[in-house]
């Protein structure tokens, strides 16, 4: 598997052309999709066409670093006249009349859209099995679940069928996904990438991030994705600096309330490379942030808010499925939402409409939002003194099938530390840093402070350098 | 607080779904389950606090704002096209008889 810069130096020296790398991302494809069920959607006709164009840019000397590359998008990320479904029955049929942002930047590079990938159906879940068309399977382990919501982008990047791919994460659906299938997840600051046609779940949390094979490909897609948008309000520009991957003076905080609760292989994992940051001069500290033990409550009860007004626009008269029988324009609008909305969804629009409903505003809904006040406060003060927290990105590894379902609450429990860089806005990434006894990936998280985006990444670099990212194994006190 | 079958349906109306009876039945066990999970947030803040406005400060760094100045839509056959539509207008099947 090669990542962007290979790919792009490889396109540049005319070792192989757009077509021709295509052609054998879409071999792939046709070769393991039946199985991993990471694309829900290709366009091969297109991806090929597109391949073409970026070909004769590259000859004419008028290509950048993704001309020519192909990628994925989360199926939750609109596509002019191609189909963004976000894998709900609600939107079966529905084709964008706009591109979203990220895309259209991406097109203007050049870069070459294979398909769009499975998730959980409106981003809703871990485990991207509330999908209507089933769950993405883990490359690495196929009994497992890829993660969610952007597992299918996860999973596509980690079998080698698509070099990069974008996803969203509202609660971890990035960072979550390439912890369980052992790539890298970025989740920019939230406003470090344009929202503008991403279909919204939680507003307020929701951003567009990277899932890649090396920190440097995050970075790379990064630049091309991110900056203010006259579209999306709350969208800005940050300062860029490069990617040193020097870590000497680099201060870590390791919060104690993110290792509570976790594997002893995770522990061990995460520790064990944090260790390699020290050896290298980085100087590290060990913090409390006591208003962590309410980040999980106040993010579901603020996400499901959010999400039950932005879903009020589901109502099968404008685009996507729309219920047959009904006697009145609101009979319609039920029928369509009842049968068009899967469980899940269902679910977290009546939390959030109880959440939001006179009674029980201020119980809910107005703490949650006091309390995140209280996170963001906390991390301020803490990036006083530190450049960015490690933790793991998940306490656990991989799920297996059928898990989440029956374990629903155990689900939410298990983004307990990806949520908080969500409520306060920060960028994360997450790393692979060994594996777990039955061989499945562990993700190392670093979170820096908000608009710290490069600086943050520039600290993960360190883990490709170092090795940490390729350590097959961390139990028994050793790297294999 | 456990939440009952009628309030599980008054819900239901103001979220524009519907729960027959016997999904009530089903599904207020686990919404039982969840809003107990979201409510240990009122043990962290005890009693009715002051306007909100006051404790949240700013929350989101916005972009300067624009002109407001008329610009180009998108065309009105673009927009409803993946919809039952007639002259640039949504429809659905008539219910007024």
């Amino acid at each position: 598997m090669n990542d962007i810069q290979t790919l792009h130096a490889m396109l540049y020296s005319g070792d192989v052309s757009s077509e021709e790398l295509t052609r054998f991302y879409i071999s792939e494809i046709e070769k393991s999709n039946p199985v991993l069920n990471s694309f829900v959607y290709t366009d091969f006709g297109n991806a090929l066409e597109s391949a073409k164009r970026a070909d004769k840019r590259i000859k004419e000397g008028k290509g950048s670093m993704l001309t020519g590359i192909p990628f994925a998008l989360k199926d939750n990320i609109c596509t002019e006249g191609v189909p963004t479904t976000c894998c709900s029955k609600i939107l079966s049929g529905f084709r964008p009349c706009y591109d979203a942002t990220a895309y259209s930047k991406l097109k203007a590079e050049g870069a070459v859209l294979l398909g769009k990938t499975n998730m959980d159906e409106f981003a809703m879940g871990s485990a991207s099995e509330t999908s209507v068309y089933g769950a993405p399977l883990n490359p690495v382990d196929l009994s497992r679940v890829a993660g969610g919501s952007s597992g299918g982008s996860a999973a596509a990047v980690r079998a080698g069928l698509a070099p990069y791919a974008l996803g969203s994460d509202t609660g971890g659906s990035v960072r979550q996904p390439a912890s369980f299938c052992g790539v890298v997840g970025f989740k920019p600051s939230y406003g470090a990438v344009s929202r503008y046609g991403l279909i919204a779940y939680g507003s307020s949390l929701d951003q567009i991030g990277t899932l890649t094979l090396t920190v440097k490909d995050a970075a790379f897609v990064f630049d091309a994705v991110r900056g203010a948008d006259g579209m999306d309000m709350t969208s800005s520009d940050i300062e860029k600096t490069p990617l040193s991957g020097e870590v000497g003076g680099l201060r870590i905080a390791v919060v104690k309330e993110f290792f509570e609760g976790l594997g002893a292989d995770i522990k061990k994992a995460v520790l064990s490379a944090i260790e390699e940051y020290e050896k290298a001069g980085a100087q590290v500290g060990e913090v409390s942030l006591p208003s962590l033990g309410d980040v999980l409550p106040v993010y579901y009860i603020i996400a499901c808010a959010e999400a039950s007004s932005n879903l009020g626009r589901y109502d099968g008269i404008r685009y996507g499925y729309r219920a047959e029988n009904y006697s009145s324009v609101d009979e319609m609008i039920i029928k369509t939402r009842t049968e068009g909305f899967g469980k899940e969804v269902q679910k977290r629009i009546m939390l959030g409409t109880y959440v939001l409903s006179s009674g029980y505003y201020d119980a809910y809904y107005k703490k949650a939002r006091i309390l995140r006040e209280r996170v963001k406060e906390e991390f301020k003060k803490l990036f006083g003194t530190f450049d960015v927290i490690m933790a793991p990105t998940v306490p656990q590894t991989a799920f297996p099938l059928g898990f989440t379902e029956r374990n629903p609450i155990d689900m939410y429990l298990s983004d307990v530390c990806t949520v908080p860089a969500n409520i306060a806005g920060l960028p994360a990434v997450s790393v692979p840093c060994g594996e777990d006894a039955e061989g499945l990936p562990v993700g190392l998280q670093i979170i820096g402070d908000r608009f710290k985006d490069y600086p943050t990444l520039s600290a993960a670099h360190f883990a490709d350098l170092s090795g940490i990212t390729r350590r097959k194994n961390s139990v028994g006190g050793g790297v294999k | 607080m456990a939440i009952s079958t009628d309030e599980i349906k008054a819900l239901a109306r103001l979220a524009k779904l519907e729960f027959d009876d016997e999904r009530c039945e089903t599904f207020k066990e686990e919404f039982n389950e969840i809003i107990e999970f979201a409510g240990k947030i009122n043990g962290a803040i005890v009693g009715n606090s002051s306007d909100i406005r006051e404790i949240v400060g700013e929350e989101t760094q916005y972009a300067e704002l624009r002109e407001d100045e008329e610009r180009e839509s998108l065309p009105p056959e673009k927009i409803t096209s993946g919809a039952e539509a007639q002259n640039g207008y949504f429809t659905v099947r008539r219910v007024v008889k």
